[in-house]
Parts: C-alpha cells; structure tokens; sequence
C-alpha cells in the first residue's frame, strides 16, 4: 500500500542480529505512522516491569506516510521510548533530512532492543545492515563523529549520541544531520544504555505514491498557500523563532529566574530581533522545506544552526541572562555534547535559585553568563555538580530538599510560556502525555499571536475544548510526520488530502484528527499503565499558588483545577482522568485492555 | 503622551523600535503613526482595520478594538505577523 513501506526493522543489539517482517496495516492505518505507530507499538512491547536505561527498553524510529514524499516539511521522524527521565511515553521528533533517508531505506520503523556487549555502530543501506564496532568513537563529540561518518545532507545521514547519552544524563538527546535533536525526555539515555553510539543510513527507493497527478495539485495547492501566509513566508524566514521573545515579555509571560517573574528586563537583549540584525549568518532548512526558519548564527567563537527560541529563552530569560552570544555559544555546546537545551537550561536555573536561597552550597547564581558552559560540559560528562545536574531539575531539586523549585510537569523541564499569564497553556502543560511540553497543542498561537483566532488568555471557562482539540491535531501532524509550522499557513483539511493521495485510502479531516485522538488515549493508557494519576496532571505549586507581582500578568496564578475538570469531562474520561470505556470502544483501543 | 513600541519588521520601516504619537484612541494613535511611516502602514493594515495576525498591546494586554481609549501614559506594542515554538 503506497505512503507505508510495510516493513519493520527489528535489531536485536544483545546478538547483532536482525529481521524484518510487514507492518501491520489495519494498526498503520489507524494510528497513521510516527508517534500514533511507536505509541502503540511500545504498548506491547514496554511494560511497567522495565526501567528504561535496562536493555528490556526500546528504541522505536518511526517515519509516517507523508515522510520522504517530497510534501512540504515531510522530513520529519520520530523516536518512541519509555522516558528515563520522567517514566511517561515518550515521543520525541526532529527534522533534519535522516527521516527522509530512513524512509528510503525501506522501512517504516525500526526497532532497537537488547544491549551490545561492546560500543557498536550501525550503517543501513536499504536491506543491508552492519554492525561497526565503535569502542574508538564512544567519547566523541556530535560533530566531529557525525562528519567522520560521513554526513551528506542528501544521500548519507547520521544519527547519534554525544557524552551526555553515552554517560546516561536523563536529558540526553539523539542528534541527527549535526545540528537537528530528537530532544526532549533523555531518549540520548536510553541510547547509550544500549552501548549504540550511532546509525548511519543511506537509502536508494523513492516512496510510492498513489495518486501522483492529485499528489502534484496537493503541492502546488500548499506551496501558494505556505507562499501566501505572512507566517510561513516571511515571519518565519526573517526573523526565525526568537522572535517570540519579545512578544511574550510585552505581555508579561515570559518565565523568568526559574519562574520566579513573568517578564524579563534583558529579554531586548536576547531576541530575535537582536540576533537577526547583529548575529545572524544566513537561513537554513530542512529538506523539502520551504519556510527556512533555521538561523545559522555566528559569534567570535562559534557558527552553527540556531539557537530557536526555546534555547534561548532557557539559557536566558529562566537563567535572568542577557548575554546573547554566551546563549548562542551554549547551545552550539548543547548540539555538540547531545544534550536537550530546554531541560539543560531549566536545571541549571533551578539549581541557581537553590543556590540563592541557600539550600545549595554553589556558586551558581543567576546572571551569570559565564557559568553556562562550564556547567553544561560538566552535566554532559557528570563531573562535580553536573553529576547530579545531569539528570534533571525535579531529581535535582529533590535530593536538596526543594522539589517545589523544579519548573517541571511530570519531571520534564516546561519551555519559556509562563501558565500564570495563559491559562490554556498551563492546562496543556499539566496534562501533555510526555510532561511540560509546548508541542502538544499550540496554545500561544490561540492565546497570544491570533492564530487562528485570538482568544483571551486568561479565560478559564471554556479553555479546555481549544486545548482538547489542539493536543488531536498535535498528535495528528505528529504521525503524518510534517512540521507542525506548515499548519500556520496551510489547514488541517489539506493535510487529509495529501495523506489521501498518497496512501490512496480516504481520510477525511476528521478521520486524521479522530486518530490523533486515539493517539491521545492511548498514550494516557500507557501513562495510566505506568501508575500515573490525576495528581500527576499538575503543576509547579509556584503556578498554582504565587502570583506575578507586577506586570501585565499581576494576581494571575494557573486556575487548573476547574480546567482540568472540563478537560477531563470534554475528553470523556471520568474525574480521575481515566478514559471511559465509552470512548475506548469509540476509538477502537477496547482490546487493549 | 503614548508611545508605541514596534517589533520585527516594523522597526526597519519606521527606521526606529519606538515613538511618542499622540491621540486618544488606539485607532487615532494607529492613524497617525502610520501617517508618518506610510511602509508600517502597509504592514499592519487592511482597508483601514488591523490586519490579520497583526498584535496590538495596550500595556501588555492583547486589544483588537480600535476605539479603545489610550492615556497619556500608555505603552502600545505593535508586532507583524509573527510565529514560532
């Protein structure tokens, strides 16, 4: 069936072996490919009993139907574990161009079990694969490995660890194409738990497609449409993701020293403005795409991809520094070591406020933009404090006694929206599957920027049904796989046709966001599996209980509870937070349990 | 008398990131800004309304009514379309 390969790659690291065998397609074609497919996949295989760094863990990599087609942004991949850091599903998808390559290979997943004996490398070039030994790689930094593997943007593409994965730090990423992270979770962890450093593919087929004449109109369609949206062809471009630093300062949601303020005095300092006028190199993208948001940036010291907005907010705004080449220069440092620059920074934000308050005995202190990387090498190669930095804030903060200082939901670090000044965003954050995450719905498009529609973002009542519906599309977009930023200039009803025409099969709009649902579900199945509860979809208690003081945010705190009342009610799960077995059978996810 | 902050874009077309304008209403500051930097004007309006995706902040508050009264005191942020995540 065109748009899925209908092959898995199964390896097994404990023998260097592997096997194939098909897909199969009635579950392909309810949960679509990406995350909906690794959600479901890591059901059956990844149970409560298993820790994730064990080698019982899996790695899943998963393309989707619209992957490698040439469709605008179809370059994206996911990864699916159970995540080291927070015990949740854990999705986590990147761009790049190795997707598209994975998906040239021939394959639509790739499971990795078992642990090697030794460090091992693996090269897939369509249905050959082998197994390196790279005892002489472990210890080797992301870019000189991913050029000594021999990276070419469009024919051979590498995936790998840094130190951080290969020393377990809990927020490890897995980086792809140099500069391009599969971020968020520590899935780097769990990676280097398996002794794998890297995979390295190299694929020849060119993914089927079943209409090709509609599949071309498709294209064209979305082209004018992405050509025609301010967003997509000239606000992204021009001043990439930073951008958002600005406004979210201005209307007083910016999170600041460890969320202890809603606005930033150095956030002009640090924007996107800033580092577009005084910084910025050229624009970069990723393949197949034609927004460009990427910002190649440059300072005295380094030049590489980035920082987006999160990274910088993170090392900035959260850690009250100004100092914009510092921030691009750890993030660069962030890429190289394979660490997650969101986590990496809330940590070491949380660990300056323990600092200042006494409860640390450390020299960390907000401001200080010397302090990043030294910190950052340290938590990558756990040395002195970075040993326990290396796995997190909420871990962190707990073993000094202040779990109430770690600006995680479900232990996962929350990017830059402060829930006190964005109501929705706060409900999204405490009940995303994966814990404190921005891409699981689109909150400050709906909340902030007016897209589609502005709507007040210290409304409660009614808030939960936008983010009801943007955690489906999320989940939807998240298992085609594309960028979620093509959405900005191009309607979800478009994505449905395009996945038509490739696959053949009818999708209606509905049809694709009912999967996500089912996406949705199931992912809170496996969560509830896992023995999290209802006080699990929470907040820090700072949100909850510590209003800004000034600003345009001032008397705001998070009013979740009534949010998560309607939520659960709109989501026809019962006041526990458990999916009723009316909506289970609604989504076919009824033999599951 | 009010001033208003522009961001992205809008600060190459006005040559400046702020200016004082004077009025009374949101729309009347609006007018006159745009009178004096026709190109932002070009930007944030469409037939004489604000522009899709365009944001306006009153003191960091997110204002789509024209008619709005604005004080003397008044921070007004004009951003163009603008995205990211």
């Amino acid at each position: 069936m065109a748009g899925w390969s209908e092959k898995i790659l199964d390896i097994d690291l404990n023998t260097q072996t592997y096997k194939t065998y098909p897909l199969d397609m009635e579950m392909a074609q309810l949960f679509i490919g990406g995350r909906g497919l690794g959600a479901r996949l890591l059901w059956d295989m990844v149970g409560p009993e298993v820790d994730p760094l064990s080698p019982e863990n899996v790695l899943i990599f998963t393309n989707g139907p619209l992957t490698g087609t040439g469709y605008q942004t179809s370059n994206r991949f996911s990864v699916t574990t159970k995540s080291p850091l927070t015990g949740t599903v854990l999705d986590a998808n990147s761009g790049g161009f190795w997707g598209m390559q994975f998906k040239k290979a021939g394959y639509d997943v790739m499971i990795v079990r078992g642990k090697s004996a030794k460090p091992i490398w693996i090269e897939i070039k369509n249905d050959v694969i082998t197994f390196h030994d790279a005892s002489e790689l472990w210890g080797m930094r992301v870019f000189e490995l991913t050029q000594k593997l021999g990276q070419n943007n469009n024919r051979r593409n590498v995936l790998c660890i840094g130190p951080a994965g290969e020393k377990l730090s809990r927020i490890a990423a897995i980086m792809n194409d140099r500069e391009r992270s599969l971020a968020r979770g520590g899935p780097g962890a769990v990676m280097g738990s398996k002794n794998l450093k890297a995979i390295v593919v190299e694929g020849k087929d060119r993914p089927a497609i079943e209409d090709p004449d509609r599949f071309k109109f498709m294209l064209y369609e979305t082209r004018k449409l992405l050509a025609a949206s301010p967003l997509t062809s000239q606000a992204l471009p021009e001043f990439g993701t930073v951008v958002l630093m600005n406004i979210m300062n201005n209307i007083g949601a910016l999170a600041t020293r460890n969320h202890q303020q809603t606005q930033f005095e150095g956030a002009e300092a640090i924007s996107g403005e800033e580092l577009t006028e005084k910084y910025l190199v050229k624009n970069s993208s990723c393949w197949a795409c034609p927004i460009g948001c990427t910002r190649v940036s440059k300072t005295e010291k380094v030049e590489g991809e980035g920082p987006e907005f999160e990274s910088t907010w993170a090392f900035g705004a959260q850690c009250a520094i100004d100092n914009l080449p510092a921030i691009i220069e750890v993030n660069a440092l962030c890429n190289d070591l394979g660490i997650d620059t969101i986590s990496a920074g809330s940590t070491i934000a949380c660990a300056m406020e323990l600092s200042e308050k006494g409860y640390l005995d450390s020299d960390l202190r907000f401001g200080r933009a010397d302090q990043l990387a030294p910190t950052v090498e340290a938590m990558a190669y756990r040395r002195d404090i970075g040993a326990e930095l290396a796995d997190g804030s909420l871990r962190f903060a707990t073993k000094y006694g202040h779990p109430e200082l770690s600006m995680s939901a479900k232990g996962l670090e929350m990017p830059a929206y402060d829930p006190r000044g964005m109501q929705g965003q706060g409900l999204l954050y405490a009940t995303s599957n994966r814990g404190g995450c921005h891409m699981r719905g689109n909150m400050v498009g709906l909340e902030v920027l007016g897209l589609p529609k502005l709507i007040d973002r210290f409304q409660v009542q009614g808030k939960s049904s936008f983010v009801i519906l943007h955690q489906n599309i999320s989940a939807a977009i998240d298992s085609l796989v594309i960028c979620k930023f093509t959405n900005m200039g191009v309607a979800e009803e478009y994505f449905a046709r395009v996945l038509s025409a490739v696959t053949g099969i009818k999708y209606a709009t509905g049809d694709m966001i009912k999967a996500g649902e089912r996406v949705w579900n199931l992912e809170k199945l496996y969560n509830l599996r896992e023995g999290f509860s209802r006080e699990d979809d929470t907040l820090p208690p700072r949100l909850l209980n510590e209003a800004p003081t000034d600003g345009p945010s001032k008397g705001w705190v998070s009013q979740l509870e009534p949010m998560l009342k309607e939520y659960y009610r709109g989501r026809g799960w019962d006041e526990n937070g458990v999916p009723a077995q009316k909506k289970l059978e609604e989504l076919g996810l009824m033999n599951l349990m | 008398m009010p001033v208003v902050k522009l961001f992205a874009n809008l600060r190459k077309l006005a040559g400046k990131k702020e200016l004082s304008v004077t009025g009374t209403t949101l729309g009347v500051v609006v007018h006159e800004l745009v009178q004096r930097h026709p190109p932002v004007g070009e930007v944030i309006l469409q037939n004489g309304e604000l522009g899709p995706h365009i944001v306006v902040t009153l003191n960091g508050h997110n204002i789509m009514d024209l008619e709005t009264p604005v004080m003397e005191q008044d921070v007004i942020a004009i951003f163009p379309p603008i995205a990211g995540g």
